[in-house]
């Protein structure tokens, strides 16, 4: 008798280990999940976070999110005590079913008003800062934004007070005065896309056949980072944008510089051989404003007649941006690109104008996308697979040009400033 | 080795090779077809399987009882269905694409109700059985295609007849759709048979109608716009169409994409552009982008906006122009609308103004020294 009750209680001695155990290592899991979670959260590089806003836009839609959250927070946690609490207080343990009961009226009422009053306050608040943000009476700047796949283009109409006394057209990067409210007309020459800067405002769908219409402001100078948020395609995940908040003085001279002429290479250069590279190949789907060919006559790109959306980026300034291929790629090299985006709001304009230098650019990134540019991003390039496009590109093809070529090309693209 | 649903399911299982063989050489690898097409033959491969290893889940093969087998009207469907799925082999997609649904369910329900006669001795509960299994499709399915049937008529009514006696239709079927639930909501204990019968003479009603619809065909005026087609008017001269968009910016898909509003007031024409405070005396708009342009028409003459489209064929309307004077013209225009009246104009500007040496511009006939320059980027 007593050694079978010295087998139970060591049998009862090992269960109870084996339980504790057990839970010590779900306690231990659950810790290293929740604390990875927490510090997943505290990224320092995260341009796209939602929760730090620059601008007054996107400072209204924090200011309603966040008591938003933290009612829903608040709520949820009570929630979740609560299941878990019922959980464990009313599992089966053999116990006879209570008796069942059907209704309570008074708490049923308690359980819909509630959550009803709660959402009407949410919704209140929620209609006002949409109308606030949907407002375009007060615009200062009005810039067009047009996406296709995978880029967005920006064409800036004739506003004499803003010095635009000719459309100015760029991609990749959206310049504005900072302090200012801009008015984005979006609208897309393809499928439907959607632009998002999160530090300057909330997303805009930009739709074929529709203008959208969508307000940035940004309090500081700076660059913004953006990201298509409306699946496009291959490359939607290579669709991004920034935005780039300039000083009304250093906006001025972006804009002068961009309707400043044309300046040819000198004669004899290997910048000038990349001329003529660009007006043999590129020239059939990107412009440059002021290009001629040796016939005296502009250069007119069609991409209309290459491209499926209808368009590739004008190419004119292109230097001046700090990206290409729709801004998945810097033209800055590392250490240059930090320069720029982490300089003070004071040096920021200086430091942006500047553009890119042969000794800043980020050579091989920009050499291989001339060498062969659906390698470095996914796009519908392949020739013989166009029949749906009716042999039209969705991107940039294959140009099979030469180092050489390419060595012409990149001498000559950095004199586009 | 092999009874009746190995046989099926082999038989199956060779067709969607065959098929998937014939479609692989004969239409493209890559279409989705043959994905599906492998899928399918994957999925009959294992079932086929199944049945084989479990030789399907019986040592012996029950004879049937004659007594127990119910007449059945799916192999006549089954039937018809393959005659409609080849002739839509050879005439057209619609009849290749409605044999292939009727086919497979055709092939489902006498499927079904071979196996639930053989379910077990008791001819009450094999209906049962085939009634649980397929009840939850058929009804929802037969619904469907209903309430297809009644909205597909009552389009057909209210295209035949006038516009104000659409409306009047319209007020009335919705009052008598209202007065009807009513009485049955207000007396819920009503005959199931007597609210069938009035739901079937209404739905009857509405079939009926629709096909007198049919038969008198659309309105005098869809008819006579649909021959005008007003919306690809490119003719800059004399024409005038009795049916255009007068309230254009009325309707929701013009009025999303208005890249202006061109005003002739006081015989001053003027461009509104979203986002810009007052008149316009230019616009820019984005290249290879169709926009629409919204004109109206406040002078006491009828009127009509004319755009240049450059010095050469640079620019497009939406439609491929004809083979008449419009490329030596290289302009497009509205209609002549009356006062008060507004019409758009939707073109597609492909090369930048820097490709023309005249300027991209819009005009009004008989208004002298009034234009809106164009600016394509």
């Amino acid at each position: 008798m007593n050694h079978e009750r010295t087998i139970t209680t060591n049998e009862t001695s090992r269960l109870s280990v084996r339980r504790m155990t057990a839970r010590r290592v779900v306690a231990r899991a659950t810790a290293a999940i929740g604390s990875l979670v927490v510090l997943a959260s505290c990224a320092t590089n995260a341009p796209q976070d939602t929760w730090q806003p620059k601008g007054p836009n996107s400072q209204m839609i924090d200011d309603l999110q966040r008591p938003v959250f933290a009612v829903a927070g608040i709520i949820g946690i009570i929630v979740f005590v609560a299941v878990v609490y019922v959980i464990w207080r009313y599992k089966d343990r053999g116990q006879p079913i209570p008796e069942q009961t059907h209704g309570k009226p008074a708490l049923e009422i308690t359980l819909t008003v509630i959550p009803a009053l709660i959402l009407a306050v949410v919704g209140v608040f929620t209609v006002r800062v949409i109308f606030d943000l949907a407002r375009t009476d007060d615009t200062e700047l009005v810039i067009n934004v047009t996406g296709q796949q995978w880029w967005w283009e920006y064409d800036y109409p004739v506003q004499n007070e803003w010095g635009i006394t000719r459309p100015i057209i760029t991609s990749g990067q959206l310049v504005m005065p900072v302090g200012t409210k801009v008015l984005l007309r979006e609208t897309s020459r393809d499928v439907i896309h959607s632009y998002w800067i999160p530090a300057l405002n909330g997303k805009r769908d930009a739709v074929p056949g529709r203008i959208h219409t969508l307000r940035l402001e940004a309090d500081e100078p700076g660059i913004y980072a953006g990201q298509c948020t409306e699946f496009c395609g291959l490359s939607h995940a290579n669709m991004r944008m920034e935005a780039v908040a300039l000083s009304e003085e250093d906006f001025a001279a972006w804009v002068a510089n961009q309707q400043a002429a044309y300046r040819a290479p000198a004669e004899g250069t290997l910048a000038k051989e990349g001329e003529a590279v660009f007006l043999n190949q590129c020239v059939r789907c990107h412009q440059v404003d002021g290009l001629k060919r040796a016939d005296g006559t502009l250069a007119i790109a069609a991409p209309d007649e290459n491209v499926w959306s209808g368009a590739a980026p004008n190419l004119s300034k292109f230097m001046t941006r700090n990206t290409f291929a729709g801004a998945m790629f810097d033209l800055l090299r590392d250490a240059c690109r930090d320069d720029v985006w982490k300089a003070e709001s004071a040096e920021f304009g200086s430091k942006y104008l500047a553009g890119v230098g042969e000794a800043c650019l980020n050579v091989s990134d920009l050499r291989a996308w001339l060498r062969n540019a659906p390698a470095e991003k996914p796009m519908y390039a392949n020739p013989t697979l166009l029949t749906e496009t009716n042999g039209k590109y969705r991107g940039m093809p294959n140009l099979g040009l030469s180092e050489s070529d390419i060595d012409k090309l990149v001498a000559y693209l950095l004199t586009l400033k | 080795m092999f009874k009746i649903g190995s046989k099926l399911l082999l038989g199956l299982t060779g067709f969607a090779a065959l098929n998937l063989v014939a479609h692989v050489i004969f239409v493209e690898q890559l279409a989705i077809g043959g994905v599906a097409l492998s899928i399918a033959f994957a999925a009959l491969v294992g079932l086929t399987a199944t049945v084989l290893i479990t030789n399907e889940g019986d040592d012996e093969v029950q004879p049937r009882d004659a007594a127990l087998l119910r007449a059945s009207m799916w192999p006549l469907v089954t039937v018809a269905a393959l005659v409609l799925f080849v002739l839509g082999l050879v005439v057209a997609q619609v009849y290749f694409v409605l044999g292939i649904v009727v086919l497979l369910a055709a092939l489902a329900e006498w499927m079904v109700q071979s196996w639930s006669e053989s379910a077990s001795d008791d001819p009450a509960h094999n209906e049962s059985a085939r009634r649980r299994l397929l009840h939850p499709i058929e009804f929802p399915v037969i619904a469907a295609l209903g309430l297809g049937v009644i909205i597909f008529s009552f389009s057909r009514i209210m295209l035949a007849i006038s516009k104000s006696a659409g409306a009047v239709v319209f007020m009335v079927v919705a009052a008598v759709v209202l007065l009807v639930g009513s009485m049955i909501a207000i007396r819920p204990r009503l005959k199931p048979a007597l609210v069938g019968t009035i739901c079937l003479v209404g739905a009857v009603g509405i079939v009926a109608g629709g096909i007198a619809g049919m038969g008198a065909g659309l309105r005098t005026e869809l008819v006579e716009a649909a021959e005008e087609g007003h919306y690809t008017h490119r003719e800059c001269g004399a024409e005038k169409s009795k049916y255009f968009d007068k309230k254009a910016m009325k309707t929701l898909s013009l009025r999303s994409n208005v890249a202006a509003v061109v005003e002739l007031r006081d015989g001053m024409l003027t461009a509104e552009v979203y986002g810009f405070e007052g008149a316009r005396q230019t616009i820019s708009v984005p290249r290879a982008n169709p926009v629409t342009i919204i004109f109206r028409n406040f002078d006491d003459a009828e009127r009509r906006m004319v755009a240049s489209l450059g010095t050469s064929m640079a620019a497009a309307t939406t439609e491929e122009p004809a083979e008449d004077d419009h490329g030596a013209k290289n302009v497009t225009c509205t209609q002549l609308i009356p006062t008060g009246a507004e019409q758009a104009l939707t073109i597609t500007y492909n090369k930048p103004s820097i490709a023309q040496d005249e300027p991209f511009t819009l005009t009004v006939p008989g208004i002298e020294g009034q234009s809106i320059e164009v600016l394509v980027p």
